[in-house]
């Protein structure tokens, strides 16, 4: 169960739809900045694959200008 | 001859088209010019308003500083230096210049403070840099013994923490404004005592949120309506 | 099991958000995420969290109100609110605070042998219910009229427009956004067809200059200023205040200039001049976007009673434009204007420049004004000239005063000549309304009556028997109030206010209802970008007092149009604003469905496939604009604004030897309107304890006047003594004084005039000749 943590930058003054668009997926929990055109952005997957998937759905979002991750955590022990 | 005649009324007819032309711009210009005189004001504007932007320039700046906690003043130590709460502060290191009456040779490090090395402290920043005459209120401190002891009793400052209305509200001002408009000047900034300084220096319209409790004069008794119709 | 992995889960969830937030921190410093600054609020205290929008001004922030067993305790600013993004005021942390003044209105009073009978709420409202028959009866349906507010909410607009224009069938309705708003409406419909500003407040974080036309934001839209003052300091956008009166804002800006009342006129159309002829002209904008017309001058000022006056627009070109123009060259107008050629040049240079994104900001200044409605239309002429509108930073933005002065007031339309869509001058809107309310068309009546002032006015001639105010305060507010005191005093008139706290209006009440304060009943508020706000009941209120709607279908039930209000008590607030969004539907005005409000922090009309229009007119952000071209202005039938030739008169009253000074009124940030709640705050009251004249300090040494000294203000139609302040909150001009109208105590209102802007209706508030004496 991957859990990874990213910087979102939204294109110019396209921020309210990233955050819309981010907050459509089901696994990723959106913080954004009040004062600054970023997003925080945690996903949550059960697996591997599942993660795969979600990263290439975000990055389909056209709004995303840049994703950078900044933390990622896997505990294969926890996969049941 | 006739070429020579030529060249001069050339050089003529272009003197005279220089001096319409000169002339003309000379009298728009003149027109364009006419700015109704303004008075040089004899006063600072509305000071107590105008105060508190001051510093404002300073306001991201201040609010990106990292915090120095070797070298923070706290508030009793603030208060320590003033005979009682409202006091002007007394001077608690040796006088660079007897002669002078302040002005530069106290702002070089009161105007906008920094570290000094000499003191092990950040200098503080005065609110009200215009007034030069510094040691009309501002004292040393030369000697630790009395002329005759003093029943004075230290009146009780203001504390921090209990000076707002509701749960969470901005504090209101416990304080008199006058000379201490400048708000950034002490609640900002490494010499500022830590329990008052502000963490939001960058929003700069301070009294948009927090307003003086009292006025310093006067006792303000609670709104009463005294203009209801029945006495008319 | 279960537990402790969900537990770790979430730890780690959480380790992963904070160092992502590290790395933002790291990258840009200073900033900030909504859930830091919930976390920044004290714990300890269980609180119950709930969002809704301020009760004070246009502005109109989202505030987190906190509970404990009942009782409203905390008031904070609403991060996730994309206003205010956090931030209050001083007047909006401490709102709260006025429910539990000791003299709150908690009963129904009756008024009987001049002493005041507390009453049960049902047989008070039997009692006005039972005399608004009656008068209707004796004296015909237009003798009873009601008065409502900007600080009503939509449904409580709504209902009262259904019950007065639907169920009874007159157009006795009005509200105090006359004294406010109306020169804005005014001046939309006229240059652009469609009320309410085509931009939103995310304007100010792309615009590259701000221009104050007298309007002191820093007091009266302090949250809106502060988001300029933050791009002011981030990316070094310019604010130039440009006034009668040096205040709060002038010294936060960047550059104050100074002009000489009523002068503005001319001012604008000089900027105009410098625009055509230095060719900053936006060629082709105004080619395909603008036509040109004239309007009727020299209309007089309202100030006799039962005065008429109706526009007669005329296309002309832009010829003609340029040649009216010639008149107001900046030589010209500098000479009675008071502002440098220099000055004027400047300010038209900040405008002509295609580089520069311009933001104009107004409010009462330039509508309380007996030429409003061309105030406003000059603004416009500037942006449209330049081209510069309806466009992320290029905005000209009419701020509001009160928090649903949009919302109800102008939407839901509760002025005399309007219906929730449209007009009542239109057979289709009246159609409309007719189909959605279920009246027979031929209820609704076809003629404008009573405007505000014409309303008082008519109520001290004995024409209307019956009168209704509602969240509002007339007799602190209106203009002249040294006539209109007396008239509502009269035997004549039955009045029936409905308040929170007794004010100078509920003094001449023959009945008093005891009204729900905000939290203490269900509503909306629309706000001054077109954001519609709900909140939900948060505390109960004490003793009778009930929701401001529910009064109303009361008394319309007891009448007999039951059928006409099938709303239940509970529910009253969703039902009336689903039945009102009907009126809205569509690409150019749908409002958003209460499901969305709930859950969000407000959403911006035209609400158009789950998303907010935030810049109209423009193809690019706007789905209603439907010519195929880059901008529509979709109002006017033909797709175009108007750009208006509007010249510089005089005002009503100018000073002269006997009364020669300007009066000036207007607020502070501790109070909001009349004080009615704010006086209530102990914070707010002991900040600002009583009203003041403001004097320029060369005035005052010429009069020998000291800070503090009493002193009596004397107009041709009343006086007022207040104390002296010299160089304190402001400075008006030489030659002018400036009061605020909060306090009842000392009534600056007996002295203003009652001249307003022929085609609007509002009243100038911030002009008339008063003398100074000591008291």
């Amino acid at each position: 169960m991957p859990i990874k943590s990213y910087l979102a930058h939204p294109h110019d003054n396209k921020k309210v739809e990233l955050l819309t668009a981010l907050s459509a997926l089901e696994e990723c929990e959106v913080m954004p900045a009040t004062n600054e055109d970023v997003l925080v952005l945690v996903t949550d997957t059960l697996d591997d694959a599942s993660e795969e998937l979600l990263k290439a759905k975000i990055e389909k979002i056209k709004s995303l200008k840049l994703l950078a991750m900044v933390s990622g955590f896997n505990s294969p022990q926890n996969q049941q | 001859m006739k070429k020579r005649l030529g060249i001069i009324s050339l050089f003529v007819l272009l003197f005279i088209t220089f001096i319409t032309i000169w002339n003309f711009s000379y009298q728009v210009g003149l027109e364009e010019g006419y700015i109704p005189i303004e008075n040089v004001e004899s006063h600072t504007n509305i000071p107590s308003e105008s105060g508190v932007f001051e510093r404002a320039e300073f306001a991201l700046e201040y609010a990106n500083m990292p915090i120095d906690e070797n070298h923070q003043r706290t508030l009793s130590a603030y208060y320590n230096n003033r005979a009682y709460y409202g006091a002007p502060p007394s001077i608690p290191h040796p006088i660079k210049d007897e002669k002078s009456l302040g002005g530069n040779t106290c702002l070089q490090c009161h105007q906008n403070g920094g570290f000094v090395k000499q003191f092990d402290a950040y200098a503080p920043v005065t609110p009200h840099p215009e007034m030069i005459n510094c040691r009309q209120c501002h004292v040393a401190q030369n000697s630790n013994t009395l002329f005759k002891p003093t029943n004075l009793a230290k009146v009780h400052a203001p504390k921090v923490g209990i000076n707002n209305a509701l749960i969470g509200t901005p504090p209101m001002i416990p304080h008199q404004i006058q000379m201490r408009e400048n708000c950034l000047s002490c609640h900002a900034g490494p010499a500022a005592p830590k329990e008052i300084r502000v963490t939001h220096p960058e929003r700069i319209n301070c009294r948009q949120c927090h307003v003086p409790t009292d006025r310093v004069v006067s006792e303000i008794t609670p709104f009463t309506r005294t203009n209801s119709n029945d006495n008319e | 099991m279960y537990n402790s992995l969900t537990n770790r889960r979430s730890f780690i969830k959480k380790m992963a958000r904070l160092s992502a937030m590290a790395a933002a921190a790291s990258m840009f410093p200073g900033i900030l995420f909504a859930s830091e600054q919930e976390d920044g609020i004290p714990k300890g205290a269980n609180l119950d969290w709930k969002k809704g929008p301020c009760r004070f001004c246009g502005v109109g922030c989202g505030i987190l109100v906190g509970t404990e067993n009942g009782k409203a305790i905390a008031v904070k600013g609403d991060p996730n609110s994309s206003v205010n993004k956090g931030l209050l005021c001083v007047k909006g942390y401490h709102q709260t605070m006025c429910i539990q003044s000791k003299d709150r209105l908690t009963h129904a009073l009756v008024k009987k042998n001049g002493t005041y009978v507390k009453t049960p709420i049902s047989e008070a409202l039997d009692i006005v219910a039972n005399k608004m028959k009656d008068t209707i009866a004796t004296h015909g349906k237009d003798s009873v009229a009601m008065y409502t507010s900007g600080q009503s909410t939509i449904p409580e607009g709504y209902v009262a427009s259904k019950f007065m224009k639907g169920a009874i069938g007159t157009n006795n309705l009005d509200c105090n956004a006359r004294l406010c708003m109306a020169s804005a409406v005014a001046g939309f419909l006229t240059s652009f067809g469609a009320d309410e500003p085509m931009g939103c407040y995310e304007d100010i974080d792309h615009a590259d200059y701000f221009i104050t036309w007298g309007n002191n934001m820093a007091e009266m839209h302090p949250v809106l200023f502060s988001r300029i003052l933050e791009q002011k300091s981030r990316r070094g956008s310019k604010v130039i205040d440009f006034a009668t009166r040096t205040t709060r804002s002038s010294t936060a800006s960047d550059r104050s200039i100074l002009f000489e009342p009523q002068t503005d006129l001319a001012l604008g159309n000089a900027i105009c001049y410098e625009i055509v002829n230095n060719g900053w002209v936006n060629k082709s904008f105004i080619e395909k976007h603008c036509n040109f017309s004239k309007g009727l001058t020299k209309m007089g000022y309202g100030m006799e009673d039962k005065y008429k006056f109706k526009d007669k627009p005329e296309k002309i070109d832009f010829d003609q434009y340029k040649a009216f123009l010639e008149d107001y060259t900046p030589e010209k107008v500098a000479k009675y204007s008071k502002v440098s050629v220099k000055d004027i040049k400047y300010l038209a240079s900040i405008y002509g420049d295609p580089n520069k994104k311009v933001m104009s900001l107004w409010c009462m200044g330039v509508n309380q004004h007996t030429r409003g409605t061309w105030m406003n239309n000059i603004i416009y002429n500037i942006h449209l000239l330049t081209g510069k509108i309806s466009e992320p930073g290029n905005s000209p933005f009419s701020l509001t005063g009160q928090p649903s002065a949009c919302g109800t007031a102008r939407e839901v339309g509760t002025f005399t000549h309007k219906l929730p869509k449209g007009v009542v001058t239109n057979p289709k809107h009246r159609e409309l309304a007719a189909k959605i309310w279920k009246v027979p068309v031929e209820k609704i009546p076809s003629k404008p009556t009573y405007h505000t002032t014409e309303m008082f006015r008519a109520v001290d001639r004995g024409d209307i028997k019956f009168i209704w105010t509602q969240a509002v305060n007339p007799l602190v507010s209106l203009p002249k109030t040294s006539r209109y005191r007396p008239a509502m005093k009269k035997e004549s008139c039955f009045v029936v206010v409905s308040d929170v706290f007794p004010t100078p209006t509920s003094d001449v009440a023959d009945v008093i209802l005891p009204a729900s304060w905000h939290i203490e009943k269900s509503g909306l508020y629309g706000n001054s970008e077109r954001r519609t706000q709900h909140w939900d009941k948060m505390v109960e209120g004490p003793g009778d007092t009930t929701p401001d709607a529910w009064m109303f279908i009361e008394v319309a039930k007891r009448m007999g149009y039951g059928d006409l209000f099938p709303y239940s008590k509970e529910n009253h607030v969703e039902e009336i604003y689903n039945e009102y969004r009907q009126f809205h539907e569509g690409k150019k005005h749908g409002m958003a469905p209460l499901e969305v409000l709930k859950k969000e922090s407000g959403a911006i009309w035209p609400y158009v496939d789950g998303k907010s229009t935030q810049w109209r007119f423009n193809a690019k952000y706007d789905p209603a604009c439907s010519n195929g071209k880059d901008f529509h202005f979709y109002g006017k039938p033909d797709g175009k604004a108007v750009i208006w030739q509007r010249p510089y008169e005089p005002a009503a009253e100018s000073p002269d030897s006997e009364y020669p000074f300007w009066l000036n009124t207007g607020r502070v940030i501790e109070h909001w309107h009349t004080g009615s709640m704010t006086r209530r705050i102990p914070v707010l009251h002991k900040a600002m304890p009583h009203a003041y004249v403001e004097f320029h300090p060369e005035d005052a040494k010429a009069l020998s006047i000291r800070n503090g000294e009493k002193i009596k203000v004397t107009s041709r139609r009343g006086s007022c003594i207040l104390p002296a302040s010299i160089n304190e909150r402001g400075l008006p001009t030489k030659g002018q004084v400036f009061v605020p109208f909060f306090d009842e105590n000392m009534m600056i209102n007996d002295t203003t005039l009652d001249a307003f802007c022929p085609i609007s209706k509002e009243p100038d508030f911030k002009k008339c000749a008063v003398k100074v004496e000591k008291a």
